[in-house]
């Protein structure tokens, strides 16, 4: 234990003296406002770099669609605040599909089970060498599930066609928290059950594949739920216009913290669908993991430009809590006036930046507690340090996978949102934050929940740094000039610092060595 | 068996001998074929005809597609010395194929080196590169080592965009201009350029064959499957990481070096990490850990992503994602992986249908 603390009392002292050097070159006032830009930035990095620490850590998961997920939760908040019609033009078309999904495993299994059977009785078949047990075998190769799959794609794609949605897509009007797209945009009623049907179906196609075998019991229990999903998203489409007027009419902060939900919710629906579809049947493969989320940066990147359109957006509008266009003397001055900034040692610092730092604190406790004191943290560390041994101790380890990379992308995705009225939403930001995280996680050490905030806090500190480097530079007590940099040190300072550990720390400062 | 006549070599290399031939014919077969006969005036007769038919419209476009695919395939095999051949997942071998680049280019361009001397620079500056970059970088491993690369092939790029450098570098630019004797400049002499690369794959090809194929390879082969038994049985890993990565770095700065004598210029995305991904990308979907692999998924990828283009416009990349994704999960050994390990599921399944059919020789009970 002595190396941890060793590394603990290094990055503070570093982070000591970087701060003392700052304050005695430009004094208190802006190293308080740089070093609080710093955090806002740390927040960022943080909320991005935890789930990609834990994955990391708990399944040796390289996640590359961590930055896209954490962009698609940016431009879903956007869109649930900011343009409510969109998303329930778009909901029941996915329920629908997940309803007849649903449905369609139960209907399917029996064809999935006599395929399996077949394909068991392949080798047996062959080994016989009767011709009409060959036969059988070739024709199972053939599986009538992945053909039906295929044809539920296809299904999909001619239901969706035609559908408006560059129309239902009217951001620059909404970025200011003003008009929606116009009652023309939607489609009538009729048109969209029929959208819902054709959708329901491809998910029924789709189920054999979708099916696992041999699982006999809880199969009303999942025809209720698929009826359930059904009917929520019937619900919803008949009721779009109510709804609509509903969440419009709600205050800009319920609709700022509705858009934080749905950003979570997202992220997480999402991640949990990945991992269960496409990480899980690759692990101990970490290659093809890799790979895999590669290809998913690609695709997530491509269709938000699809759907977003390629240009980014201006930032979204801040809940009223920071709206007011004045600046408060002090915190509890601000919880009154709501200004929009407030007043740090003398100059002016945007008061929803401290709302970013806000919650990356919240999150960065609310995570620890859950690791530190639940039974579930226990058994997250537990898999840290080895998962096999968790699994032979007879729990089911594979659901906390789920669990855990669910619970990183809603992180990254609520970091997304949070990020929205601060920077705004660009298809890029993905990959710029997700470098960012990246570094804070290998510098911190891959899969140690501390390390990774103490690397989210050097980075976020270093950047900020950097950039006042940049535009005003450091005054150096004994030279004339300041010292400047062109924007590209500023850059690869980040890089720099995570060289400079690695080389001395290869683990990161606090990872285990292997 | 009743095979006679062929020598064994030959009939163990004829693929490559195919692909070989095909690949020197098809200026002549592109210049009959694709040649635009206004270019290439009317006295001109006989294979001279040919050679300038070679050089015009749409047969000067496929010869340059097929150089592309060339380097690409050369840098593609490159990493797979490392992914394939070695274990090391880098994400930063674009920085030696960038540098290969820029190195060439400034040379010729500012400086006004000879060709042979410039490239002669490259091969120096490839091995004292990947060297350096060796030493520090594989004393981590697995993820660790792709970071550390990344980073360092971050810092390059940042270098190649630094407003310091815009007189050698053309800063965000990109450098351009890049001077090359007019003999085998690729603009007036497509087909000779077109010679240079094959001559230029053919003999890396070889050479990487003979380097893992060679004790070295094997002892790199042995240090991807197991590293510690590697250096239980005495064999110093490090050194041999090394040479992979030394080996692998050389490769790749040659072909930067023909890419920006190619394009007769460079710019920083050749640096990028997007140009990483790329090469991966190619890697992975031929088949990493053989050599005919990334030959072919160089081949697709380029090929394909030109094709996709066209069809799809800039939302081609979603295309290409989703089909990366599919391969991936339905080949996970990417195409000449599993073809490899499959093959002889293949011809049993293959026989077996024969049989049934009634074609094939019942099988022999015993």
């Amino acid at each position: 234990m002595g190396k941890r603390y060793r590394a603990v009392i290094a990055s503070v002292a570093l982070v000591v003296v970087l701060v003392g050097i700052a304050y005695a070159g430009f004094g208190a006032t802006k190293t308080a406002s740089v070093l609080l830009s710093g955090l806002t930035l740390a927040a960022l990095y943080f909320l991005l770099a935890a789930g990609l620490s834990l994955i990391f850590g708990l399944m040796d998961v390289l996640n590359f669609a961590h930055g896209t997920l954490f962009m698609i939760g940016a431009y879903v908040g956007y869109t649930a605040f900011g343009n409510p019609r969109l998303l329930l033009n778009t909901l029941p078309l996915f329920l629908a599909l997940l309803a007849g999904a649903t449905a369609g495993t139960i209907v399917g299994r029996p064809l999935r089970a006599w395929e399996q059977a077949v394909r068991r009785r392949l080798t047996a078949g062959e080994a016989s060498g009767n011709g009409r047990e060959v036969l059988r075998a070739l024709l199972a190769r053939l599986t009538p599930s992945l053909l039906l799959a295929l044809l539920a794609v296809a299904l999909v794609l001619w239901g969706v066609r035609g559908f408006p949605l560059d129309r239902l897509v009217a951001f620059e009007a909404t970025a200011t928290g003003g008009a929606i797209p116009t009652a023309e945009a939607q489609e009538p009623i009729p048109r969209m059950l029929l959208r819902l049907a054709q959708m329901a179906l491809a998910g029924l196609l789709a189920g054999p594949a979708l099916a696992r075998e041999r699982r006999e019991q809880g199969m009303w229990k999942e025809g209720m739920l698929a009826g359930a999903i059904g009917l929520v998203g019937l619900l919803i489409l008949l009721a779009r216009d109510p709804l609509e007027g509903f969440l419009l009419g709600l205050s800009v902060d319920l609709r700022f913290l509705l858009a934080l939900t749905a950003g979570a919710v997202v992220g997480a629906l999402l991640g949990g669908l990945i991992e269960r579809t496409l990480i899980r049947p690759f692990y101990g493969r970490p290659i093809t993991q890799i790979v895999l989320t590669l290809g998913l940066m690609f695709v997530g990147t491509e269709l938000v430009k699809a759907v977003w359109g390629r240009e980014g957006h201006p930032p979204m509008t801040v809940p009223s809590l920071f709206a007011e266009s004045c600046r408060s003397e002090s915190l509890a001055a601000w919880l009154t006036e709501h200004c929009s900034s407030i007043d740090v040692l003398g100059r002016a610092f945007p008061t929803y930046r401290l709302f970013i730092i806000f919650v990356g604190g919240v999150i960065l406790v609310g995570v620890g507690l859950l690791l530190r004191y639940s039974r579930l943290g226990m058994i997250i560390r537990a898999g840290v340090q080895d998962s096999e041994m968790v699994e032979a101790l007879g729990i089911n380890v594979r659901r906390v996978f789920t669990f855990v990379f669910a619970l990183g992308s809603a992180l990254a995705a609520l970091g997304g949102v949070v990020a929205a009225p601060f920077v705004g939403v660009y298809p890029e930001m993905g990959g710029i934050f997700q470098l960012q995280a990246f570094i804070a996680v290998v510098i911190g050490g891959m899969g140690s929940y501390g390390g990774t905030a103490v690397g989210a806090l050097l980075l976020g500190l270093a950047r900020a740094f950097g950039d006042v480097l940049v535009t005003s530079g450091i005054p150096i007590p004994w030279a004339e000039q300041a010292l400047r940099a062109s924007p590209a040190v500023a850059r690869a300072s980040t890089v720099l610092i995570m060289a400079i550990v690695l080389l001395v720390r290869p683990a990161g400062i606090f990872g285990r060595k292997e | 068996m009743g095979k006679t006549g062929l020598p064994l070599w030959l009939r163990r290399r004829w693929p490559g001998l195919v692909v070989l031939v095909l690949l020197v014919l098809f200026p002549f077969v592109a210049g009959l074929a694709m040649g635009d006969p206004a270019g290439v005036p009317p006295e001109v007769r006989g294979l001279g005809r040919v050679l300038a038919l070679a050089e015009t419209g749409r047969a000067k476009f496929w010869q340059g597609m097929i150089i592309q695919v060339l380097i690409l395939a050369v840098f593609a095999m490159s990493y797979d010395l490392l992914l394939g051949y070695t274990g090391i997942i880098s994400f930063g071998h674009a920085m030696f194929y960038g540098v290969g680049g820029y190195v060439v280019g400034i040379l010729l361009k500012h400086f006004e080196w000879p060709i042979w001397a410039a490239v002669g620079a490259v091969v120096l500056v490839a091995v004292v590169q990947s060297l350096v970059i060796g030493v520090l970088s594989l004393r981590v491993k697995g993820v660790y080592l792709a970071m550390v690369t990344l980073a360092f092939a971050e810092f390059f790029y940042i270098l190649s965009e630094a407003t310091d450098f815009r007189q050698y570098t053309g800063a965000d630019d990109g450098l351009h201009g890049i001077y090359l004797p007019p003999a085998i400049s690729p603009t007036d002499h497509r087909t000779r350029f077109y010679f240079l690369v094959v001559a230029f794959f053919v003999s890396m090809y070889l050479a990487t064959r003979r380097l893992v194929d060679s004790p070295t390879g094997r002892v790199m082969v042995a240090i991807r499957e197991n590293e510690q038994r590697a250096a239980t049985l005495g064999y110093n890993t490090f050194t041999y990481k090394l040479i992979g990565l030394v080996a692998s770095g050389l490769l790749a700065a040659l072909a930067g070096c023909l890419h920006a004598t190619f394009n007769l210029g460079v710019t920083p995305s050749v640096l990028s990490v997007g140009t990483t991904i790329d090469v991966l990308a190619m890697t992975i979907v031929g088949g990493a850990g053989t050599l005919t692999g990334p030959v072919l998924g160089a081949a697709i990828v380029h090929l394909l992503g030109y094709w996709l283009n066209r069809i799809f416009g800039p939302a081609w990349t979603l295309m290409f994602g989703a089909m990366f994704v599919l391969i991936v999960v339905f080949l996970p050994y990417g195409i000449v992986g599993t073809i490899q390990a499959r093959s002889l599921q293949w011809k049993a399944g293959w026989q077996r249908w024969l049989q049934l059919m009634g074609v094939g020789a019942p099988r022999s009970k015993a």
